[in-house]
């Protein structure tokens, strides 16, 4: 009783609160910026030759703003966007009317979520191993070989190294696609060539973030690693005798892990946001380049829609580690 | 946990990550978008499913998508009043409009329509005699039915396109007969029917029959869709970078068929592959046959791959045909810019020589009238104002003679230019180099623009900056898009140059909300279009002046509804009113459009520089026999809705 009144209910609060101020951000900002969704939208069309008659495009740009919910004061169409939100309603999308926002971000969620999700985790999972190992038999030759490999890679701006990747697999060496989640006329159902297909498309973008997420993974479990061999119920363990291996997986690398655990709940938390560079390089599909059109169109209810998840994502990611965090760290427990 | 039960993990993860992507497109397989002739889509929507694999590359045409990556792939919806990409495919295989026009032959041509437009004296009526024998590709007629349905329905529903046009000119829409329809206006409009004149976007028709089942007419998806065009849908990416198309069994029943004979690809495929650099690395492995790029990634293709051709087999390989004027928008709603002196000393401070060799290196038509300078225009305008441009005066003296600004050796000097970088020209015939590269532009003089701006107390301060009449820095806020291979922000970067080395400070603001200041009226010059395109294949001058008319302007603030200048001149106003009394196809419309003309020229509302120079590649590896400058029979681009007309004169190579 005393762990939900003194720990869950504050803590519960506080993930409501940045909720709420998260979305209210989001509606604020955009209509700071000077974008017109209506104007973006009149401009779309008419930028590309088509003919609007200059007499009816004074009354086009008020019915659309009425369609849009434009009208009124911004406090009035903060009260109907919690109206909705309340209901899981984003509204219409305005650039892509009468769209159901949520519509949008279902066609391209699953290619973000797909493509994050296995590069957050598998850059996750790779870099620790390596890093733990690399940080506990730290004076060994081929430690100190991947260090320098990771020491190399870290750096290297990640839009040049996705473009590499893509001019020697996918034009030196073509092996990969240069573009596309799919290949022209397939069908997507369950099958081996369809999931084929799926990976063969997704290796180069996912390659990219893993490679250099897992160098950002890497070095940091190395460093804390590092610090964590020297303690003295490490040197205890080596002076009992027991194996290196086994004080490497059991006890330094475990504990090692706890900053890691962290991030890691934090970066599943932004996957939501999406990844705009690799999908833009890869010409992959996904969220990221969604939320990029949004903002350029000025789709407010569509950026609401977006970021909202990932609002949500990160908030709920840290809100379930602070919970879970007893289950990895024995030393804390809520009272 | 042991190195195996981790790399299965890894291989778990990976495999359920990527099929999970693949679930983006699977709420949508449930529909099979491709559909037989003579198929009811109501009754069976599915159609026939296509099948992987089942056309050759070499009877495939691969082409370009410009509108990027479709975001609702699933919706072929292009009529809501919204932005559907209709570049993927819809305008150019799947639909057929009334009219459209052929920029290249300067004509417009028949398409559902079997004539052109008939109106009655005060345009107050207007008679439509459609083509007969062309069928929807369920295998339903095309009638005056449609049409009138079709309007009525636009009418009488918010949030379709067109609802306030029609709602705005349409009395009465009725069928004379099957193949007749009549339309009255509440008030007469001699150009009612450019609505529905095809030219990158117009009213095209769609099927009765389907849509009066619909409840809701914007919301509708409209999936599978009806053709009048002379493919059908057979396949989409749900992630929305490709789109597939399959020529239709019944092609001669529509306006393809009858007009220019059979496509030859069996299927069309609009891929989107990404920025420039991703479409020539596509195109160097013969993945896309028609892309349009920048200069420079035209050249690179060239380079990389033998089989790659550009509309102009050598330099300078640039499009000359697009019917777009480019250049610089001038606010000529606020000071200084809504001083004519004013607008003529920053158009005489720029070297088009200079201008064009930093934009295009030179690949482009210097075009110094409000109409683009393509063979078609001119022959219409260009040629027939070369005296007057000659003997046009400016009101300012230069060693006590009145300047004449025209420059007809700008074309002279910018083929030298051209030689000295090493290039080869096209031809030695002047007249030949004057269809490329224009028939002339506005002389170099500083000196004069000098002139003109001193005499509006205009003056430098110590270090040679301009400063304005009150005294203080002299600061020009120029306005542009993002894209550097957008033609825009080319002339907008270009021309920076050159007023800055006139002495003015310019400040250019490189935003993605160009598109809102700029109707707006928030910036003092921007790289958005000079004027109003024509329509491209006809002489009438009507859609390019009219913006500039008085009716339309409002305040710097307002949203804009005419052109973005907001410059008005009632010598103008009479052009345009005189204008909307005569029918299209009278030949007054080039007397009123060279009248309409020498006012833009006389008050320089804003600057023209050159015609869109597009950049395309074709590569020769699966298809030959494309437009290109020594055989021009149609135009040359993807994302035209002519595209369909280009389909029935590829020849395969067999490859």
């Amino acid at each position: 009783m005393s762990f939900i009144k003194r720990y869950l209910l504050p803590r519960l609060l506080q993930y409501f609160l940045v909720i709420f101020v998260g979305i209210t951000v989001v509606f604020i900002v955009p209509r700071l910026t000077p974008v017109d969704p209506v104007q973006e939208m009149i401009n779309t069309i008419t930028q590309r030759g088509a003919y609007m008659d200059p007499e009816a495009i004074e009354q086009l740009r008020q019915s659309m703003k009425e369609m849009y919910g434009l009208e009124g004061t911004v406090f009035s169409q903060y009260i109907s966007l919690w109206r909705r939100l309340i209901i899981g309603d984003f509204g219409p999308s305005l650039s892509q009317f009468p769209t159901p926002v949520v519509k949008l971000i279902g066609i391209s969620l699953p290619w973000t979520l797909g493509l994050m999700l296995v590069t957050t985790l598998l850059s996750w999972i790779i870099g620790n191993i390596l890093g733990g190992i690399a940080g506990y038999f730290s004076s060994s030759r081929w430690s100190a070989a991947i260090e320098r490999f990771m020491m190399v890679l870290r750096p290297i701006p990640y839009y040049i190294f996705a473009l590499i990747l893509l001019l020697v697999f996918g034009y030196v060496i073509p092996i990969f696609p240069i573009a596309g989640g799919t290949s022209i006329g397939l069908k997507i159902q369950f099958s081996w060539k369809v999931i084929a297909d799926l990976l063969r498309h997704a290796i180069l973008p996912a390659l990219s973030m893993i490679l250099l997420g897992m160098a950002g993974w890497f070095q940091t479990m190395r460093l804390v690693m590092s610090n964590i061999v020297r303690e003295d119920y490490v040197m205890y363990a080596r002076a009992g005798g027991l194996r290196d291996t086994k004080i490497a997986f059991n006890y330094v690398i475990k504990n090692a892990m706890l900053p890691q655990v962290t991030g890691l709940a934090l970066s599943l938390g932004q996957i939501f946001g999406g990844a705009m560079v690799t999908e833009m390089v890869f010409s992959y599909p996904g969220i990221g380049g969604l939320l990029y059109t949004a903002i350029n169109a000025g789709d407010y209810n569509l950026i609401m829609g977006i970021t909202m998840f990932s609002i949500l994502g990160i908030a709920t990611g840290a809100l379930l580690v602070d919970l879970l965090y007893p289950l990895f760290d024995p030393r804390i427990r809520y009272r | 946990m042991k190195l195996r039960t981790i790399i299965a993990l890894l291989c778990v993860i990976a495999l359920f990550g990527f099929t999970l992507a693949g679930c983006g497109g699977q709420q949508e397989t449930g529909k099979e978008p491709s559909q037989e002739p003579g198929e009811k889509p109501a009754e069976e929507p599915g159609g026939k499913p296509a099948e992987t694999g089942d056309v050759s590359r070499s009877e495939t045409f691969i082409v370009d998508v410009l509108g990027g990556r479709v975001t609702t792939p699933e919706n072929f919806n292009v009529w809501a009043q919204t932005w559907r990409t209709p570049d993927r495919g819809v305008q150019q295989l799947m639909l057929e409009p009334l009219w459209i026009v052929e920029y290249v032959t300067g004509e417009v041509i028949n398409a559902l329509a079997a004539e052109g437009p008939e109106y009655n004296e005060d345009f107050t009526k207007m008679v439509v005699k459609l083509r007969q024998g062309m069928y929807w590709s369920d295998g339903v007629e095309f009638t005056a039915d449609d049409i009138v349905f079709d309007v009525e329905l636009v009418k009488a529903t918010e949030g379709m396109s067109y609802h306030t046009e029609f709602n705005t000119y349409v009395d009465k829409v009725y069928a004379e007969d099957k193949y007749t329809v009549v339309f009255e206006f509440k008030e007469g409009n001699s150009r009612f029917h450019t609505f529905f004149v095809d030219r990158w976007g117009g009213f095209r028709p769609f099927p009765k029959h389907i849509f009066e089942e619909v409840d809701d007419p914007v919301s509708f998806e409209f999936n599978p869709p009806i053709s009048s065009g002379p493919y059908v849908l057979k396949d989409y990416d749900p992630g929305g970078y490709w789109t597939r198309w399959t020529k239709r069994e019944d092609w001669q029943k529509t306006p393809t068929g009858a007009l220019y004979g059979e496509p030859v690809p069996k299927e069309v495929v609009f891929y989107y592959y990404g920025n420039p650099e991703k479409k020539v690395l596509a195109q160097a492995q013969h993945e896309i046959d028609l892309i349009e790029v920048t200069s420079e990634t035209l050249k690179a293709i060239l380079e990389k791959s033998d089989t790659s051709r550009a509309y102009r087999k050598e330099y300078p390989y640039f499009v000359n045909v697009d019917p777009c004027i480019t250049g610089i928008s001038l606010n000529a709603d606020i000071e200084p810019y809504n001083n004519k002196d004013v607008r003529w000393a920053l158009t005489l401070a720029i070297d088009i020589v200079e201008e064009l060799g930093t934009s295009f290196d030179g690949m482009a038509t210097m075009g110094c009238l409000a109409v683009p300078p393509t063979p078609v225009y001119l022959e219409w305008y260009y040629k027939p104002m070369e005296e007057w441009l000659r003997s046009f005066e400016l009101d300012i003296e230069v060693d006590g003679q009145k300047f004449k600004p025209y420059d007809p050796e700008a074309t002279k000097r910018l083929t030298e230019y051209i030689k000295s970088r090493g290039y080869e020209l096209p031809s030695e015939d002047e007249e030949e180099l004057k269809q490329i590269f224009g028939y002339g532009w506005w002389k170099y003089a500083p000196d004069v623009a000098e002139k003109l701006l001193e005499r509006n107390g205009f003056k430098r301060d110590n270090s040679g900056k301009w400063l304005l009449p009150d005294g203080s820095p002299w600061k020009i806020h120029m306005v542009t898009g993002t894209n550097p291979s957008n033609i825009g922000y080319r002339h907008v970067f270009a021309v920076q140059q050159a007023w800055k080395k006139f002495g003015i400070e310019v400040e250019v603001e490189t935003t993605e909300n160009a598109a809102t200041l700029t109707q707006h009226g928030d910036f003092d010059a921007t790289g958005t279009w000079p004027a109003l395109e024509p329509w491209g294949g006809h002489p009438d001058m009507y859609r390019t002046l009219r913006s500039w008319h008085s009716k339309f302007y409002k305040p710097t603030g307002e949203p804009n509804v005419g052109h973005v200048s907001r410059w008005h001149h009632p010598d103008m106003d009479k052009v345009v009113d005189e204008l909307e009394g005569l029918d299209w196809d009278d030949p007054k419309v080039i007397e009123n459009g060279i009248e309409g003309l020498k006012i833009a020229v006389r008050e320089m509302p804003s600057i023209q520089i050159s015609g869109y120079p597009g950049m395309v590649s074709f590569d020769e590896q699966y298809w030959t026999n494309f437009p290109g400058a020594e055989n021009p029979y149609c135009q040359p681009y993807h994302h035209w809705p002519n595209l369909k007309y280009m389909l029935p004169f590829l020849k395969p190579t067999g490859n």
